[in-house]
């Protein structure tokens, strides 16, 4: 789903480390299977990230990611310095920024969030890290709400091609 | 046996909180927070502790906003700095606080945080607060009243409204200031302590409202 570029530029764009890791995931960056896309964890993600499909995320991401009727998962090694808008969040790792869930948002024993959340439901696990606001409402009707973004998009073109193939 | 708890709370401390050592305590204040609020009303609630999964679980019913702050963590909290001046620290909470402009809350979940503050630290902290409370702000706390009365060094969560879970801090304590009840009531300010219920561990529960101005001026200052 993605086409990382290989290099590493300072205005801001996908960097894909050198593989350190054994795994094949560790090895290719990225891999898509069964419609979930995961992020592996010698990524580098400066920018905006659009997705029609599921996203698990152990790499580091700055900027937007949007998921819309998706779940985003920030796994273990996950660091992001991002917003989030997805119908379902899930974090496991470490989140700086905003998280919008349509449906749910959930912080895992080993999440540790630092910022504001908007969802119709929120669980936070026991040992989960938080700081900052909850927005709930239980008897709000599912729905994603913009995320705000300064940055362009990185996969605008991908994006598209895959909103026009899951519709 | 109480070395071994001891070190089995010491140990887990080192390693991080250990949930399994929380316990739940009763309170007979905290279902009057609720008393003057409007059910169809979203609820806002400033918590001044930890974000325990007790309290998002049970507000989680409502339609609300949670404010999480944790101000036991600050830096300015942790080390009193006599040369730091009313206004700086008022500010210094105020950015720690971090409220929208015009937010009014609710609830304010003190928990034991006046037990961690000086005289001087409380008043700056509700001078810092009190743009965000309203006429029917009400709030619970925690207290010591003297210091022959031990303070665990703990995070709290609402259960529901007449149960509380208390679970160990994985920092380490830090200096405890008992206040009377009648000391308490004047750094409150604004603030008056409306019932306090003492605990079965010796500690005691306050349920804090807005005090008319008469009362407030009739406050002796310290």
């Amino acid at each position: 789903m993605f086409n990382f570029k290989n290099d590493t530029d300072k205005s801001g764009s996908a960097v894909n480390k050198p593989s350190r890791g054994s795994s094949e995931i560790a090895k290719r960056g990225s891999v898509s299977i069964g419609g979930k896309t995961m992020i592996g964890s010698t990524v580098v993600i400066d920018g905006n990230i659009t997705s029609a499909e599921d996203l698990i995320i152990e790499g580091k991401v700055s900027g937007t990611i949007t998921a819309t009727g998706h779940e985003v998962t920030v796994g273990q090694a996950g660091q992001l310095n991002a917003n989030i808008s997805a119908k379902i969040v899930r974090i496991e790792g470490k989140v700086e920024g905003d998280i919008s869930g349509g449906e749910k948002v959930i912080i895992s024993k080993t999440g540790n969030v630092l910022g504001n959340i908007d969802a119709p439901r929120v669980t936070l696990e026991d040992g989960a890290k938080f700081k900052g606001s909850i927005e709930m409402d239980p008897d709000e009707q599912p729905s994603i709400k913009a995320v705000p973004s300064g940055k362009p998009d990185l996969f605008p073109a991908n994006a598209a091609a895959d909103k026009s193939n899951a519709s | 046996m109480f070395r071994a708890q001891a070190e089995k709370i010491a140990a887990s401390s080192a390693a991080g909180q250990d949930y399994a050592l929380c316990s739940m305590l009763h309170s007979n204040l905290a279902a009057a927070m609720f008393d003057s609020l409007q059910p169809d009303k979203r609820l806002v609630v400033l918590d001044v502790g930890m974000a325990m999964a007790a309290s998002v679980d049970y507000f989680s019913q409502f339609k609300s906003k949670l404010l999480f702050v944790d101000l036991y963590s600050e830096a300015f909290v942790a080390e009193i700095n006599d040369e730091v001046s009313h206004q700086q620290l008022v500010e210094q909470f105020r950015q720690a606080l971090a409220i929208d402009d015009g937010c009014i809350i609710d609830v304010c979940l003190f928990w034991d945080f006046f037990n961690y503050l000086d005289g001087t630290l409380i008043k700056a902290f509700i001078e810092a607060l009190q743009p965000y409370v309203g006429a029917h702000t009400r709030g619970f706390g925690l207290g010591a009243l003297n210091s022959r009365c031990k303070l665990p060094n703990s995070c709290y969560g609402l259960m529901s409204e007449d149960k509380l879970t208390q679970c160990p801090r994985s920092d380490e304590q830090r200096p405890v200031y008992p206040h009377s009840q009648r000391d308490l009531n004047s750094h409150l300010d604004y603030f008056e302590i409306n019932k306090s219920r003492l605990m079965s561990d010796g500690r005691v529960e306050y349920l804090i409202t807005r005090c008319n101005d008469s009362v407030r001026a009739k406050k002796p200052i310290f």
